[in-house]
Order: structure tokens, then C-alpha cells, then sequence
């Protein structure tokens, strides 16, 4: 084979060798992120992720960027089809109701219909604002596998102090996140 | 070499076939063609309350008359490309049928060149030189000769 041409096989062959590297290299860095009920169980309290997300009614949009600082927030992921959402999303709807004007309240509609997501709402009487995530992407972020309902506790400095993993864990985180 | 070559041409021929839309598709095609976005797998795979969901809204879509490519285009609307089990074989999507196919191609290509270009390289060679030592070929005669005798 031609000095040149084999130069140049080899250059490929090498090139591709590295491109695979570097691919692989990515996928476990990307893959291997941590969410943020990861960092909790670890004892962290992580910075919230962001998101600004269309609002499910259609007026406008929620930056959780421009709400944090001003009030602490409590985040809901929940979709229609989930049934246990009923549930949570009904003691956070009374929750609001109570605390609305220390805490702000929002849910993000995950992987779900909006037709299906807006009926839910007004079947259940939910009257703190929810966002849409059809996609799933941030929850995505904040999950590494998808489970809802999912309920987060943000204190007034961004930082994700907790999750309901039991029913005594709302009055508590609520008044943790209230008082920070 | 040039069977290979003709199976990747029919089945990148077969390619743009695939991208036609069916005016009146079954669920059962869709349910294999679509993920439920919560368990890893294809609807049909799955029981899921959110596999459920999306069984429902392409029986209601179907119902409706809508074709096979506009109930994708709706899901992808609102899931993102990720629904689909396979990529789309038209606009973007298509780079994921190509791509893998051209590398193939372009595999096959450098190692025939390389391997007719060897065989031809070897043609021409001198036969390689022995290299015995002219001593021992010399010893060996002798011990041929004492042999013989």
C-alpha cells in the first residue's frame, strides 16, 4: 500500500479509536448524574435545579429562579395517570391553602397529556399552579427514574432540604422550609 | 463482498418505503412503535397506568381517522423524540439509518482495498533468501556424504 494512503488508514483508525473514547467517556459522565433524591439520601441538601416551564393553564410561564429567594417553594411532580398523585396532590392542595401566602406551591406535570392534566385538576379541586414537563426532562433531572408522586422541599436559600417519603413528613418539612 | 453490498443498497432502498404513512394503522403496529415513557419498553410490552393512557389516546386517534404519522407527530409533540422506539426515517431521524449503514459501507470499502492491495503487493515479491550458513550447509554435505557411504 502507498506510504501516503496508509498514513492516512492509520490517521482514520486512530481518529475513530479516539472518537469512541471520547464518546464513552461522555455517556458515563452524563449518565451517572446524580438527581437530587440521590443527593438526599446521601444526607445533602442540593442547590434545586432549575426549570422554566409553560404554566398547564396557558397563562404564561414558571421560572423556579424567580420564585426562589422571595419564598420557599414546595415542587409536586404528578401526572394524571398516576393514582396515589390523587392523594398527595389533595393534602398539598389543603397544605396551600394554609400556607399559600409563606410558601409558594407548584406542581410539574410529568409525562402526561395536557388535555388529560388540566381535566385532573379541575376534577380535583388544585388550585396551586402546575407547569407542563411532557417530556419528562426535569424530572428527569431531579429523578433518575421516574416515580410519582415525587414532592420536594426547597428552603429560601434554593437548597433542597427534603422529599415526602411518609404522610408525618408534610407538617414537618413544612415548617422547616417555612421558618429557614 | 457484492452480496453485502447488495443487501445494504435494498435495504437502504427500503428505507424511504418504511417512511410512508398508513391512512388507517392498527394499534397493535403502534403499540410496538411507540415507548411507554415510564417503563423502558414498547407499549405493547407494558401495563403501566401511563402506557394505558397513551393505548387510550391512539384507539381514541384511530377512532378519529387519524393516520399512523400524525399520531407519532402528536406524541412526539408532547413526549419528545424519545417515544418512538425507532428513529424516524425521514428529516433528522434518518442520519440514525444512514449513519450506521455508510460506516458499514465504508468498513467493507478499506478492508478490500487493503487486502487487494496486499495480495498484489505479494505477487511481485522475490521468493525470500534462505540464509543458511554456508558452514553448516557444508557440515551437513559431509555428515550426507559419511551417511551414504
Amino acid at each position: 500500500m502507498a506510504r501516503p494512503l496508509r498514513l492516512g488508514a492509520e490517521v482514520l483508525a486512530v481518529g475513530l479509536v479516539v472518537a469512541l473514547l471520547a464518546l464513552l467517556v461522555w455517556r458515563v459522565a452524563h449518565g451517572s448524574h446524580q438527581g437530587v433524591a440521590q443527593a438526599l439520601a446521601k444526607g445533602n441538601s442540593p442547590t434545586a435545579p432549575s426549570f422554566d416551564l409553560p404554566r398547564l393553564d396557558g397563562k404564561g410561564r414558571i421560572d423556579l429562579a424567580s420564585v426562589l429567594g422571595r419564598k420557599p417553594v414546595v415542587v409536586d411532580f404528578w401526572a394524571s395517570w398516576c393514582v396515589p398523585c390523587i392523594h398527595e396532590s389533595r393534602r398539598l392542595q389543603r397544605a396551600h391553602e394554609r400556607y399559600g401566602d409563606r410558601i409558594a406551591f407548584i406542581g410539574v406535570d410529568a409525562k402526561d397529556f395536557a388535555g388529560d392534566a388540566r381535566a385532573w385538576v379541575r376534577k380535583y379541586g388544585i388550585t396551586y399552579p402546575s407547569v407542563r414537563d411532557g417530556s419528562g426532562a426535569v424530572l428527569d433531572r431531579w429523578l433518575s427514574r421516574t416515580l410519582l408522586p415525587s414532592i420536594f422541599f426547597i428552603d429560601r436559600n434554593g437548597k433542597v432540604v427534603g422529599q415526602l417519603a411518609a404522610e408525618e413528613d408534610l407538617p414537618r418539612f413544612l415548617r422547616q422550609i417555612s421558618q429557614s | 463482498m457484492i452480496r453485502v453490498v447488495a443487501v445494504l443498497a435494498a435495504a437502504l432502498a427500503l428505507v424511504p418505503a418504511a417512511a410512508a404513512c398508513d391512512a388507517h394503522p392498527s394499534q397493535a403496529k403502534l403499540e410496538g412503535d411507540i415507548m411507554c415513557p415510564v417503563c423502558g419498553t414498547t407499549l405493547d410490552q407494558s401495563e403501566s397506568p401511563a402506557a394505558e393512557q397513551i393505548k387510550r389516546v391512539i384507539a381514541r386517534d384511530i377512532a378519529g381517522g387519524k393516520s399512523d404519522c400524525r399520531i407519532k407527530d402528536e406524541l412526539v409533540a408532547n413526549y419528545g423524540e424519545s417515544i418512538l422506539a425507532a428513529p424516524r426515517s425521514s428529516g433528522f431521524g434518518l442520519l440514525a439509518w444512514w449513519v450506521p449503514l455508510g460506516g458499514i459501507l465504508l468498513a467493507a470499502a478499506v478492508v478490500g482495498v487493503g487486502a487487494w492491495r496486499w495480495s498484489r503487493g505479494r505477487e511481485g515479491e522475490p521468493a525470500p533468501a534462505l540464509g543458511v550458513d554456508p558452514a553448516l550447509e557444508r557440515r551437513v554435505d559431509d555428515e550426507l556424504r559419511r551417511y551414504d557411504a
